[in-house]
């Protein structure tokens, strides 16, 4: 079609493309491809921030120190249990949800809108929240005591491992459970129609049809939120600095980020932050690079 | 036959009240700290932290506010990280928009040599995650003197895959026979971009701009590694510290974290089917 106007205007509309790419192109390579490289440059030397002395090349050393350290295995143990901890409970009650507000007639725009509205905090404010919530005089012992029948009980929100932990997963869960409970209707609102009467005349009723119908042709919707409940859990952040400032105990809930960020900015160590975020990488990588797969069948499918 | 049909009536029914019950009880556990935001804001500290916590205010206790805005030095500090915020969170999503929908509109419209890798190479970008470039990323701004400036806080946040990606597959199905009237027309490539191209894009711009100055307006990270002065954190640094050094006064951080989050709820409650949209949504992990 384009071919009829002659080979100039070919030409010229190729130029025009590449201007029009240009400046992302350029952007990109700046702040993405060359910091990712000059990680793992860095993360192959021993570079502290205050020191003037040239960094020194050490070879493995960092990864080795790493693999060889209680620290660091720590945070990974602390970012995979805020993760699974999240992540599961985020997953099964946004579909909960997404299903119960599909099966109602009225009042569906406003329960997607109230259940999102913490999503519209940032981070920093619900952390901020909680941390009055989770105080010893506040709402969240009040309102354990009274569900447990139990009067003036402390339950350590902010202090005891196990309830530190449980606390930022709380958060959490709080922040995306709406952000989930969206995706997922709108994943139910692309079944057609048709399908689900056609159950219904077959005499499905609702737990039926919820298993047999709309579960199944939810699985890629499911697939693409835990990859990117997932992915969202393994950065996770805000929250653990937040609680760490508040002065909650840092041991417990020390996610590779927080460590990231501690060992470049208070122990000045360069490499050994680097060498870390390379191994954060690899495996979000994984994880995106899934993400990326899925997403793509899933709008196969929606055709 | 006729009994077996009221029971599985009234058992339908009794699905249905369930549900509405469950669907109630968790709206208002989601929306339990958010009152307490709100009302808290308005309360003296000295009644935040009553037993049980009292959920009406007496009055409104503005003094928190007051306070919050002045700051613990009195500065009124606050104001202009809060200009900070804006001004960093509104300028990346302009040019955000701005660069995406370049990048998208000539990935989706010009044919030329090398374009699929190009588009590969942008989409690869999203599997690195900040949080894996953040240390050589502050190496590089140290080295070029871009701590404690605005250039510093906005320019690793220009570029954006997601973006390029959204405008792309919005752009792909925009007429050709329109493009190509203009420009037999003689209008100029920049010309059809700015005046045909972006003004019928409205959807996706809104959405990305939203997307943008959201996840700026949020974060923390970056501008912790970036900022030293007062005078140049934004919100989410001037919380920290505030917390860190006075995180005595509950009234006043309420009143902070309702100052902070008014921008977002207004934006919210104004333009919700932007937030509440699946392009918006299944992108915010790039943020």
């Amino acid at each position: 079609m384009h071919r009829k106007r002659g080979f100039s205007m070919e030409k010229k509309k190729a130029r025009w493309g590449w201007v029009f790419v240009t400046p992302s192109l350029i952007l990109f390579a700046a702040f993405s491809f060359y910091p990712i490289i000059n990680a793992f440059y860095e993360s192959f030397f021993n570079r502290n921030l205050l020191s003037l002395r040239p960094p020194r090349f050490v070879g493995w050393d960092n990864y080795t120190y790493l693999f060889g350290s209680k620290d660091f295995w720590l945070s990974v143990q602390n970012t995979l249990i805020f993760t699974l901890g999240t992540f599961l409970p985020l997953l099964v009650l946004s579909l909960v949800l997404a299903v119960f507000i599909m099966s109602i007639k009225r009042f569906r725009r406003f329960f997607q809108m109230a259940f999102y509205s913490p999503a519209v905090l940032s981070s920093v404010v619900a952390a901020l929240i909680w941390l009055l919530i989770f105080d010893p005089r506040g709402l969240a012992n009040q309102g354990l005591n009274a569900l447990m029948g139990t009067a003036g009980v402390n339950y350590n929100w902010l202090s005891t491992t196990g309830m530190l932990r449980l606390s930022t997963i709380v958060v959490y869960f709080w922040k995306y459970i709406g952000y989930f409970t969206v995706i997922f209707v709108s994943g139910i609102g692309s079944i057609p129609d048709t399908l689900r009467e056609a159950a219904l005349i077959d005499g499905a009723n609702r737990w039926t049809l919820f298993w047999y119908v709309t579960l199944p042709l939810l699985k890629p919707t499911t697939m693409l939120v835990s990859i990117m409940a997932m992915i969202q859990c393994l950065k996770t952040f805000s929250t653990q600095y937040m609680f760490t400032n508040a002065g909650a105990p840092t041991r417990p809930i020390n996610v590779i980020t927080l460590n990231i960020y501690n060992t470049a900015i208070k122990d000045y160590r360069i490499g050994r932050a680097t060498a870390m975020s390379i191994l954060l990488f690899i495996v979000m990588f994984a994880f995106t690079w899934l993400q990326l797969k899925v997403s793509r069948t899933e709008e196969v499918s929606h055709m | 036959m006729n009994a077996h049909k009221t029971r599985s009536w009234r058992l339908e029914k009794m699905a249905t009240t369930l549900i509405w019950l469950f669907l109630i009880v968790a709206c208002i556990l989601v929306v339990i700290p958010l009152v307490f935001m709100f009302t808290a804001a308005a309360m003296p500290a000295r009644d935040i932290l009553r037993m049980p916590y009292p959920w009406i205010p007496e009055g409104f206790y503005w003094q928190n506010f007051w306070n919050g805005l002045r700051g613990p030095e009195g500065t009124f500090i606050f104001i202009r990280n809060a200009l900070n915020s804006l001004i960093v969170a509104g300028t990346v999503s302009a040019f955000t928009v701005l660069f995406s929908s370049l990048a998208g509109y000539g990935l989706a419209k010009f044919e030329f040599k090398g374009r699929t890798l190009v588009f590969m190479l942008i989409m690869a970008t999203m599997m690195i995650p900040f949080e894996a470039i953040m240390i050589p990323l502050y190496m590089v701004a140290m080295r070029m003197g871009l701590q404690d400036t605005y250039t510093g806080l906005i320019l690793p946040f220009l570029a954006n895959a997601f973006g390029v990606f959204l405008m792309r597959q919005y752009l792909i199905t925009f007429p050709d026979e329109i493009l190509d009237a203009a420009r037999i027309d003689g209008a100029s490539e920049p010309r059809i971009f700015s005046r045909i191209v972006l003004p019928s894009s409205g959807s996706a711009v809104a959405t990305l701009a939203i997307l943008a100055f959201r996840s700026q307006w949020d974060s923390l990270l970056w501008p912790l590694l970036v900022v030293q002065s007062d005078e140049m954190k934004t919100i989410p640094l001037y919380i920290t510290k505030f917390m860190a050094e006075t995180h005595s006064d509950e009234g006043i951080m309420m009143a902070i974290a309702v100052m902070a989050s008014i921008p977002m709820i207004v934006l919210f409650l104004t333009l919700s089917k932007y937030f509440i949209n699946k392009d918006g949504l299944t992108s915010a992990t790039k943020g």
